[in-house]
């Protein structure tokens, strides 16, 4: 695809920004669960407890532990990608 | 020789990055008494001729106050190793993109302008010319106030004349593109970046802007493609279409026209179309918020149905037709993405029905014993319309056995009784589509819609008393809905009123009349409308214009 080919024109009334729809909320919570670090000190430690509850509550439910680089930037997009990926829901932690 | 550089013209401004770096062209303010431009192209072998001419020129004239600027239509690469060629002291700007060369609107390079210092063209010529030449260094040195250099050597005579190259902006996919930027640069929607990872697709769907189909994605070259469609401007703001009431551009309808994958010709009937929706008596707003069944149904008449290829025989309400199932895509999701009609939101419909993803037909008026719909409704024949009728989902009449037209109507009334509901008598507006079949059977017999009309209220009248609300089926006819000279000390209908035949419509004309369909099978349809009058929606015809 060109680089023309990706530029559309938007076909609304432009009375608000374009943004993508939230994905719909499932009735229960289905795998798989990507646990996302974001690697702030200590963060690892509450996922670890999360995972466990989750295991307990969701046995045979997929989780999968992904881990930022630095939470000082974004997420990169190869991440990102990944996470789109794999993941049906994303647990994003832990912020102060 | 283009008006462009007619002598005495403006030359048209503009300043481009040069090999070295920085930019050079010709601008508003003055500078020098004169410019030289030399347009080329690095494989153009009267441009390698030229551009030693060209060099020598501007040695000889530059301390006079001559600016000369070579115009490259290559790419840089190529670009440089042509300068280096001809040793070339000028600057040397890239024209990649074209925006000089379109403008300066030659045909062929070596194109040579000379500028006067305020601005205006002095001469300008295309290809090599030796007369050409020798007047363009006259002129060159005369607005210099220098004598005129002689640059052809001794024992040297140069071609009386040599032909250039096409310019680039003739090459057939630049020409493509040129368009695509010179139209593209009338839109004002907001632009939106796909981001590369994803899927065009899905990305769409993400935004909730598709109306659960895959839609076409809304490039600038489709988009200004599509609005080759009307000569309209694309800033005409065609109707404001609700819900929101927000403003439809031409340029919005297009757009949308590209994601219901439309062609061209069929904009100015999605254009005539939403021009009818939106007006006070179709009501779309009404027809989009309710919880019955309606859509905006179109029927097309007149011979664009025949020039842009709208069905109007077998399987007319089916699939398989592009432009039936796109003119009406594109008026949905008008209403969606600019109108801000959505399902679960304004959108309340409990059902809904599969008009609402497209509904468009053209009459058959070729196998019409009678006068179309659109003349029927004050047009010429051979005047192209669409008719706008809040519809629900066609329902069948069977009737395979009639043989007389009085036998046919009738089975049709008894049909149309059933229309929302069987005892609402009085009802407002309805379609009735006659197939070919029975158009035969009504023929025959010297039927005119008058005469079936009439039958058909006749076969759908019952006893005001049978249309009320009983005991046995809560529905019927709100009391509240009759007249009060017509009720008793009780409050209910006077005796003698509830043995009143009623029929099935308003009125007559209520009865809209249409003829499509394939030429085998007896079997009619009718589309059921909503709330008639000023209160509903009553059918809107407009016609298609240019």
């Amino acid at each position: 695809m060109s680089d023309s080919d990706r530029v559309i024109l938007d076909p609304t009334a432009e009375r608000s920004p374009l943004r993508r729809r939230l994905s719909a909320r499932g009735a229960r919570l289905r795998g798989p669960i990507g646990l996302v670090d974001i690697a702030k000190a200590r963060g690892d430690v509450f996922l670890d407890e999360l995972e466990v509850r989750l295991r307990l509550r969701l046995p045979g439910e997929q989780i999968l532990r992904l881990r930022k680089p630095t939470f000082t930037k974004p997420t990169p997009p190869s991440l990102r990608d990944e996470i789109a990926q794999r993941c049906r829901v994303v647990i994003q932690a832990l912020a102060d | 020789m283009s008006a462009t550089l007619s002598p005495g013209t403006p030359a048209p401004p503009f300043r481009l990055r040069t090999l070295h770096g920085d930019e050079a062209g010709v601008g508003s303010a003055a500078t020098g008494p004169a410019t030289l431009l030399f347009f080329f192209k690095h494989d153009c072998p009267t441009c390698d001729f030229v551009a030693p001419l060209v060099g020598q020129l501007s040695q000889r004239l530059g301390d006079e106050g001559l600016r000369s600027v070579a115009v490259s239509q290559s790419d840089s690469a190529a670009s440089a190793a042509f300068a280096a060629k001809h040793a070339l002291e000028i600057p040397v700007a890239l024209d990649e993109e074209l925006s000089a060369s379109e403008a300066y609107a030659f045909d062929s390079v070596p194109c040579l302008v000379l500028v006067s210092g305020d601005g205006r063209v002095l001469r300008a010529f295309q290809g090599f010319g030796r007369e050409d030449f020798f007047a363009l260094v006259a002129d060159a040195a005369r607005t210099c106030g220098a004598a005129v250099p002689s640059l052809e050597r001794p024992g040297e005579r140069w071609p009386e004349n040599r032909p250039g190259c096409a310019s680039r902006v003739h090459d057939p996919e630049v020409a493509q593109r040129l368009a695509v930027r010179r139209g593209a640069a009338q839109l004002s929607a907001r632009r939106v970046h796909i981001p590369v990872a994803d899927d065009p697709f899905e990305f769409f769907a993400a935004l909730g802007i598709d109306d659960g189909l895959p839609v076409v994605p809304p490039t600038e070259a489709r988009v200004v493609r599509m609005l080759e469609g009307t000569k309209r401007s694309p800033s005409e703001v065609v109707a404001l279409v609700p819900p929101n009431l927000a403003p439809a551009t031409v340029e919005k309808i297009a757009i949308n026209a590209v994601m219901a994958g439309c062609r061209p010709e069929y904009l100015r009937i999605v254009i005539a179309a939403l021009e009818a929706a939106c007006t006070d008596e179709f009501n779309l707003h009404g027809v989009l918020a309710t919880t019955y069944f309606p859509t905006p149904v179109i029927v097309v008449n007149g011979p664009i149905r025949h020039e842009i290829g709208i069905n109007c025989a077998g399987n007319v309400f089916g699939q398989g037709f592009r432009a039936n199932a796109t003119i009406g895509r594109a008026v949905q999701l008008v209403v969606r993405n600019v109108g801000g009609g959505r399902p679960g939101e304004v959108d309340m419909a409990t059902l809904g029905q599969p008009g609402k993803y497209t509904c468009c037909i053209g009459e058959n008026e070729e196998e019409s014993p009678w006068e179309p719909l659109h003349v029927e409704r004050g047009f010429r024949r051979e005047q192209n319309t669409v008719t706008l009728f809040a519809g629900e989902a066609p329902r069948a009449i069977l009737d395979q056995t009639s043989r007389s037209a009085r036998s046919l109507a009738t089975s049709m009334g008894l049909c149309l009784e059933s229309v929302a509901h069987p005892k609402f008598h009085g009802y407002g507006e309805v379609l009735l589509v006659v197939c070919p079949e029975h158009c035969r059977t009504l023929e025959a017999d010297g039927w005119s819609k008058a005469d079936l009309r009439r039958r058909i209220q006749e076969a759908t009248s019952r006893p005001l008393g049978q249309c009320l609300p009983d005991a046995e089926c809560a529905e019927g006819l709100p009391l509240q809905a009759l007249p009060s000279d017509l009720m008793g000390q009780d409050g209910r209908p006077r005796p003698e009123i509830l043995a009143l035949p009623l029929p099935k419509f308003r009125r007559d004309e209520d009865i809209l009349i249409v003829v499509a369909g394939a030429r085998a099978g007896k079997f009619s349809a009718v589309l059921g409308g909503w709330v008639g009058g000023k209160m509903g929606s009553v059918a809107v015809t407009r016609e298609i214009g240019a």
